[in-house]
């Protein structure tokens, strides 16, 4: 699975770096760094929607307040 | 003609306890490859001191780059300079430095501590003659320039530092010299290696001066043209042409913004490939593109480089904060202070409607001015500018 998060300046500003982190954090708790590929993106189009996120194609909008529940069902429930 | 250019910089610490600087640097550029740089130290400290020295380096700059003789321009200040009530005389010691066609320097010294050359990173002893005019003795060289020879102008707060808390006899030259020529080999600029000189000068002082200390610092290196890019046109259909116009370019090539990459890598047909490493700060991320020597976030970036830009220009108290990380801005700033003597801009008023919300700091006006405020800053850090709009 490839997880994509915009790093660009909109959705700087709107928290990317907490999501990267977030997810970075979440991703070594659940243990699944063999199953997640985590990558940058410099800019997805939306950047009305920010923080963008893609999980392989699908897209979503993640706050940093929502990263934990984004994770939980977007994320784990898929392996 | 070379393609031989100078750097300038320096930096003052003043007198312990007084808000004006008895020490005064002026730089005339003459024309395109001749510059007038004047170091003056007026007698004392303060604002006596400060109106003795701002004359003389003012006097002696505006003569010289004039092109009058160096005799007339003493006895014009010997003349003008008020006399001191105190001590009955008036007094300013000066050096000059006088680069002509980025291919001679001529320096002319009265009385300030004798000025350090290196040359490949060493001392280098040159040849002084004595003249006399008006009764003072004043030494005259004549140099060939060589790329990376190093001018150091000092005023005698720089000797002097540390008499009686760390040197019983002060900072001597020999050790000014080898502290040069170890900071010297890191490819410091100009305004760096003088604020190494006078930071140095300041804790042997114990961070309290006891004389105004001021250091001025002319490097000669060669033209380095540097391009950058900002933003995508506000027509779309001139991508092409704004993109061949920027390869096209000698020297390197700096990508900044999202959606400018996208432009980029569509036109190289390569891939953009951003990392997530923050390193430390909260810069956005990099990116890498083949054939781009830099790619970086846009406004977030360019704003810090902006906020280091007016730093260096002043106080230059961050310098660390650039010169040691790895990041997009912290990496801007090394290209475009340390490396770059000639910048071309290419900027792109494209408006990225997301960024118009008024609760983003990032809206096209912000943008446009910080275009206008960096390169204000580098016009005055003395690298020839151009600024393109698509």
């Amino acid at each position: 699975m490839k997880i994509t998060v915009c790093v660009g300046s909109s959705c700087h500003i709107k928290g990317s770096q907490q999501v990267v982190e977030g997810l970075q954090r979440l991703i070594a708790e659940h243990k699944v760094e063999n199953k997640v590929e985590l990558v940058g993106a410099f800019c997805m189009d939306q950047c009305q929607k920010g923080v963008c996120v893609t999980v392989d194609s699908d897209f979503y909008s993640v706050t940093p307040e929502t990263v934990g529940s984004f994770f939980e069902t977007e994320v784990m429930t898929k392996f | 003609m070379n393609d031989l250019c100078v750097d300038i910089g320096c930096k003052s610490i003043n007198h312990h306890g007084e808000q004006l600087c008895g020490d005064h640097i002026d730089v005339v550029e003459q024309n395109e490859n001749s510059t007038v740089i004047v170091l003056a130290d007026g007698l004392g400290s303060g604002v006596k001191a400060s109106i003795l020295s701002t004359l003389t380096a003012k006097i002696i700059s505006t003569m010289m780059a004039a092109g009058l003789p160096v005799d007339e321009c003493v006895s014009t200040i010997a003349a003008t300079l008020p006399v001191c009530s105190v001590r009955g005389v008036a007094y300013s010691t000066f050096t000059i430095i006088h680069i002509i066609d980025n291919e001679t320097a001529e320096i002319i010294q009265y009385d300030n501590p004798q000025v350090i050359i290196l040359r490949d990173g060493a001392n280098y002893d040159y040849p002084r003659t004595e003249m006399n005019i008006d009764g003072k003795k004043i030494y005259k060289s004549e140099i060939r320039l060589q790329e990376n020879d190093i001018f150091i102008a000092m005023s005698d707060g720089c000797p002097h530092a540390g008499i009686g808390l760390s040197y019983n006899f002060g900072w001597k030259r020999e050790d000014i010299i080898s502290y040069m020529e170890v900071m010297a080999m890191n490819g410091l600029t100009a305004k760096n290696l003088s604020t190494m000189l006078i930071d140095e000068c300041n804790r042997l002082y114990g961070g309290e001066p006891g004389d105004d200390a001021s250091a001025c610092i002319v490097k000669i290196r060669k033209r380095e043209p540097m391009n950058i890019l900002f933003g995508p046109p506000a027509n779309r259909d001139d991508d092409k042409r704004m993109m061949s116009l920027f390869f096209s370019k000698e020297g390197k090539h700096i990508v900044c913004g999202g959606a400018t990459s996208s432009v980029v890598s569509k036109y190289l047909g390569k891939p953009v490939q951003p990392s997530l490493s923050y390193e430390k700060s909260d810069i956005p991320p990099m990116a890498k593109i083949e054939g781009v020597d830099l790619v970086t976030e846009g406004v977030i970036t360019i704003n810090k480089v902006v906020e280091y830009a007016k730093d260096y220009l002043s106080e230059n108290e961050l310098y660390e904060e650039w010169y040691l990380r790895h990041n997009g801005a912290a990496l801007i700033c090394k290209l475009l202070f340390e490396e770059a003597t000639d910048i071309n801009f290419f900027v792109g008023r494209a408006i990225n409607p997301a960024h118009q919300n008024p609760n983003l700091p990032i809206n096209f006006n912000i943008k446009m001015n910080l275009v206008e405020e960096l390169s204000k800053c580098l016009r005055e850090m003395g690298k020839r500018v151009k600024v393109s709009y698509f």
